[in-house]
Formats: structure tokens, C-alpha cells, sequence
């Protein structure tokens, strides 16, 4: 942990000038955090919001379930918002729930969001967005392939990186890969 | 006169089949000449990437992203590397930035002669895929001499990249940019102008911007577009700010454009390594890092300008050594989803052009 291992410095002092201990970004992230949750809260109220927090930098929404497509329309169609591209889309099996994330970029904003929604792990299910973002058609198909996550309303609902005959979903934490 | 009876067929392109650059079948209903339906069937190549990197340390999941998008596995490692360095808030030292710049746009530019060389041949020329093979063949030279591999180099590490360019190897690269520029005026003659190409190419396979990005669609086939969107310029990381260069777009989204953009995208790459070149300090290529690299817990995305588009990676980490979840955005994936639209009422020709031009490398579609 010497000193000299450290890149040279070519843009550090003014980090060090500052005095106050609170990262920079983290301070302009709170502040997109706290701009996109009035957003939300002006269109849709409590209800709808499980959780609202920083991931590193990145502002992050837990959706309820039921409020899945609209929530995510809304961010899309709402012309101060146009979040129109889908960046990115995963799935993650928690144990106790499964969750689905996507990631929007809007360039009106110029900021990205993350929204996520949650789902109980038996008969596992989160309405599609396909029809808001076509590219999310085959992520959604992957994550029901992937992770058993049934997404009702997607137009071509099948397995698509493994067989159609295939048992079990690999990327659930319980998953026991045979030899 | 008398009707003719036509009927539909069912027709399998692939799975093992030149023209589909690996392992892909499309499965396309034909009226005569004419594709009414197709669907694309993927993950004849699947590996479970994903999955084997939840049992993987960070250091250790590196190789296997070399097999990803396989042309340009230097642009993986830097989307991997990029991304546990984001999420551990570690800088690296100067000389070890300029040398992933190096390799990167060394390897952008080389992934780009691959389409040059086998977009053709599949259009039916067969000298420039010799003649595009030739300038490849060098540049994977170089990266055989810095890191001993011809393809899948696991040339970077969390902290820097693994050696430091050998004697000369800098100054060899500098020759080279001045002569792949030659180069790309000789591949302009001889394939540019030429009319028979431009019949297959132009207005082919043509779709808007917002057709683009709704289809999650990034790099070439975004820009090519007129969409002027790069993640080296509109969300810049590593030490892409320092840099002097050019956006490509398009105009009209198709082919034509889409093999313009790579041939100028070349261009772009070779000013970026000459700057690079230049500026490039000495001193260490690897910062000090701990020995086991322990991700904080939380959630991390972070993306680079790959060779075929964005090329994110989305890390769920509990803190340890190994990912909780690894998720990697593979733009070859994402792009291939607009093949069944771009093929309605298409010719069975145009198939070819059209699945090429979107240039995939099934190693990523399938991951």
C-alpha cells in the first residue's frame, strides 16, 4: 500500500482541495435520485415504490410487481423523462425472491435509470414489457430460460439459449449441475 | 391464363453453414424467392459463461470473456477488467491505460477487417477476404509477441494488463499505422466503387433510428443509422477523453452504411493508437492490487464501446471473492433480434447481405 504505486498525479488536486468528505458523485447522484423519485411519487404516489437507493452512483427503484408496466411506460411515453433506451436487462435469483432489472438511458435527461421488480420464486412471474422495448424480447426470453421467470403478455414465450426439452433452470442458485 | 400453384417452404439456413459466421440457424419460410417468415435460433454455442463465472474468481473469469466475441477478445478483457476496477474504485497507472488503448483499437481495427474480408466473401469476392487476412495477419503478430496468443490473449488484469509492450514493439506498431492507412485507400479502390457491390448493399437491409433504439441496438448498427451515439464520447471511460477523434455515423441505416462506418471506423482506431502511441509515459503497467480481489457488496454496470456495440457487464457482488451474479450485455445479442423484421420480403440473396452486415460473432450471441 506504499504511495508510489499510485498513478501519477494528473487531475487529483482538486479533489484534495475540497475539504468535505462526501464524494462529489455521490452528492450528484443523490440529487438524480431525489429528482427521479419526485417524479415517480408525482405520477403514481407510495404505493407503487418498494425501495429507493444508490447503487455505487446509479439511482435504483424497487417496483411493486403489479405496477411493473406502467411504472415502466410511464418513464418511456412521459415526454420529460423519454427514457427510450433499453440498455440492459438481468435477472438475479436472491434465494428468497427473484429479481428482474433493466436499465434505461434517456437522452433528454442525459442519465440512465435502473428500475427493478421482484418476484416470489415458485411459479415465478413479471408482466412483459416487450411491447414498450422490443429489444428487451430476447432478454426476457433468456431470463425465462436462464432463471424460470415467466413473463405473461411476451409474444414468443421459449426457451432460447438451451433445449426445449431441457429441466431446470441453470442460473437459479439451486440449480445441481450434473457431471 | 391458367393460375400457377405456389407454396410456401420451410428452409433451415445453418446451423453449420459458411455464411452464418458460426453456428446459427435461421429458419425462414419461403414464397418462391421471397422470405415471408424467419426466426433466427440461437445458442447452438451456448457455455453457460454466466453461470461458470459464479464459481470464478474476478482474475479468473478473464479467459473465458477472450471466447466471447472472439475477434476482438482484447475489447472483453477491457469490459471485464473495466468493471471490477469501476466497482472497486481502483485507478491504475498511466502506462497500463495507454497500452489498453493500444490493443484495443488495435483489436477494434483488426475485428473490422474480418467483416471487411468475409462480408465480401459472403457477397461472392473472394480476393479481398485474402487481401483483408494479409494486414490482420500482422497486427495478430503483434499481439502474439505482447502476450503470446494469436486470439484469445487474457492480456489484461485488474489493476493494469499482464506484460509491457517488448523491445520495439512500440515502434513497430508506429510503422504500422501509415501503412494500414495505404491500405484502406487500396481496399477503397478495390471494393468501394465497385458496382456490383453497391447493387447488393444499397437501400438493403434498411431501418430508422428509432427502430434502433428500441431494439436495444448499439454501435455500428446504431451510428450507421445517423444516430450519433458511442460510448467512448457520450459516456467516456478509461482515458478515451484525451483523445482526438471522429464519431462515424451514417445516413441511410443500411448495408452500404453499415460497411462504410466499419471501413472509417478503421481509420478512427488508427488515429487513436498514433495519439496513443505518442503520449504513452513509461513506468509500471500494473498498480498494486490485492491479492484477492474482493468486490464490495452491491450492484455494478458498467459498459465499454465494443467492436459490435455496447459491451456492458453488471456485477451483483455480497463482498466476496467471486461474483453473486455476472451478467454480460453482449451487443452481438441484442443486435441479431431485428433480423426477422429486416428479412420480410427479402430475397433469399439479400439474407446473406443482410446477416452479415449486422456482424455478429455467435461466440457472443450465445455466451
Amino acid at each position: 500500500m506504499s504511495e508510489e504505486t499510485k498513478a501519477p498525479e494528473t487531475k487529483a488536486p482538486e479533489a484534495e482541495a475540497a475539504p468535505e468528505p462526501v464524494d462529489p458523485r455521490v452528492e450528484k447522484a443523490t440529487e438524480k435520485l431525489e429528482f427521479l423519485r419526485g417524479k415517480l411519487l408525482g405520477k403514481f404516489g407510495e404505493d407503487v415504490l418498494e425501495a429507493a437507493e444508490l447503487k455505487q452512483f446509479q439511482p435504483t427503484f424497487t417496483i411493486k410487481n403489479a405496477n411493473w408496466v406502467e411504472v415502466v411506460e410511464h418513464f418511456k411515453t412521459d415526454s420529460t423523462l423519454a427514457f427510450v433506451y433499453p440498455q440492459l436487462m438481468a435477472g438475479t435469483d436472491y434465494k428468497d425472491y427473484i429479481e428482474v432489472y433493466i436499465l434505461l438511458h434517456s437522452f433528454t435527461l442525459d442519465t440512465d435509470i435502473s428500475l427493478k421488480t421482484r418476484t416470489p420464486r415458485d411459479n415465478a412471474s413479471v408482466p412483459s414489457i416487450t411491447h414498450l422495448f422490443a429489444g428487451f424480447n430476447w432478454e426476457e426470453r433468456e431470463i425465462y430460460d436462464l432463471l424460470g421467470v415467466d413473463f405473461p403478455g411476451h409474444p414468443d414465450m421459449r426457451r432460447i439459449m438451451l433445449e426445449d426439452d431441457w429441466i431446470g433452470h441453470p442460473l437459479r442458485k439451486d440449480y445441481v449441475v450434473e457431471n | 391464363m391458367g393460375e400457377i400453384r405456389t407454396e410456401e417452404m420451410l428452409m433451415n439456413i445453418g446451423p453449420q453453414h459458411p455464411s452464418t459466421h458460426g453456428v446459427l440457424r435461421v429458419v425462414v419460410k419461403v414464397d418462391g424467392e421471397i422470405i415471408t417468415e424467419a426466426d433466427p435460433v440461437v445458442g447452438y454455442l451456448h457455455r453457460g459463461t454466466e453461470k461458470l463465472a459464479e464459481d470464478l474468481q474476478y482474475t479468473q473469469i478473464i479467459p473465458y470473456t477472450d471466447r466471447m466475441d472472439y475477434l476482438s477478445s482484447m475489447v472483453n478483457n477491457h469490459a471485464i477488467v473495466n468493471a471490477v476496477e469501476k466497482a472497486m474504485d481502483l485507478e491504475i497507472p498511466e502506462r497500463a491505460e495507454y497500452m489498453r488503448i493500444i490493443v484495443v483499437e488495435l483489436n477494434r481495427l483488426v475485428s473490422h477487417l474480418v467483416f471487411l474480408g468475409t462480408y465480401l466473401l459472403d457477397l461472392g469476392a473472394m480476393t479481398p477476404f485474402l487481401y483483408a487476412f494479409a494486414d490482420r495477419e500482422q497486427v495478430v503478430d503483434f499481439f502474439n509477441r505482447l502476450c503470446g496468443a494469436r486470439l484469445t490473449y487474457n492480456y489484461m488484469r485488474v489493476g493494469g494488463v499482464k506484460w509491457d509492450a517488448p523491445e520495439g514493439w512500440l515502434d513497430d506498431v508506429r510503422k504500422f499505422v501509415p501503412y494500414m492507412r495505404s491500405q484502406m485507400d487500396m481496399f477503397h479502390e478495390l471494393v468501394t466503387g465497385n458496382e456490383i457491390f453497391l447493387q447488393r448493399v444499397k437501400g438493403i437491409g434498411k431501418f430508422d433510428a428509432d427502430t434502433a433504439l428500441n431494439y436495444a441496438m448499439s454501435g455500428i448498427n446504431l451510428r450507421a443509422t445517423g444516430f450519433n451515439w458511442d460510448l467512448r464520447k457520450n459516456k467516456p471511460y478509461s482515458i478515451y477523453d484525451r483523445f482526438d477523434f471522429n464519431v462515424i455515423v451514417g445516413e441511410n441505416g443500411d448495408c452500404f452504411d453499415r460497411y462504410m462506418c466499419h471501413m472509417n471506423e478503421i481509420l478512427e482506431s488508427l488515429k487513436i493508437v498514433e495519439q496513443a502511441l505518442e503520449q504513452i509515459p513509461e513506468g509500471p503497467v500494473m498498480g498494486k492490487v490485492p491479492k484477492i480481489l474482493r468486490v464490495p457488496a452491491g450492484e455494478y454496470y458498467s459498459a465499454v464501446e465494443g467492436t459490435r456495440g455496447e459491451l456492458g457487464v453488471y456485477i451483483v457482488s455480497e463482498g466476496k471473492d467471486k461474483p453473486y451474479r455476472l451478467k454480460f450485455r453482449r451487443p452481438s445479442f441484442v443486435n441479431l433480434q431485428l433480423l426477422p423484421e429486416m428479412l420480410k420480403g427479402q430475397s433469399m440473396a439479400n439474407l446473406i447481405a443482410i446477416l452479415g452486415a449486422v456482424d455478429i460473432v455467435l461466440g457472443e450471441v450465445d455466451a
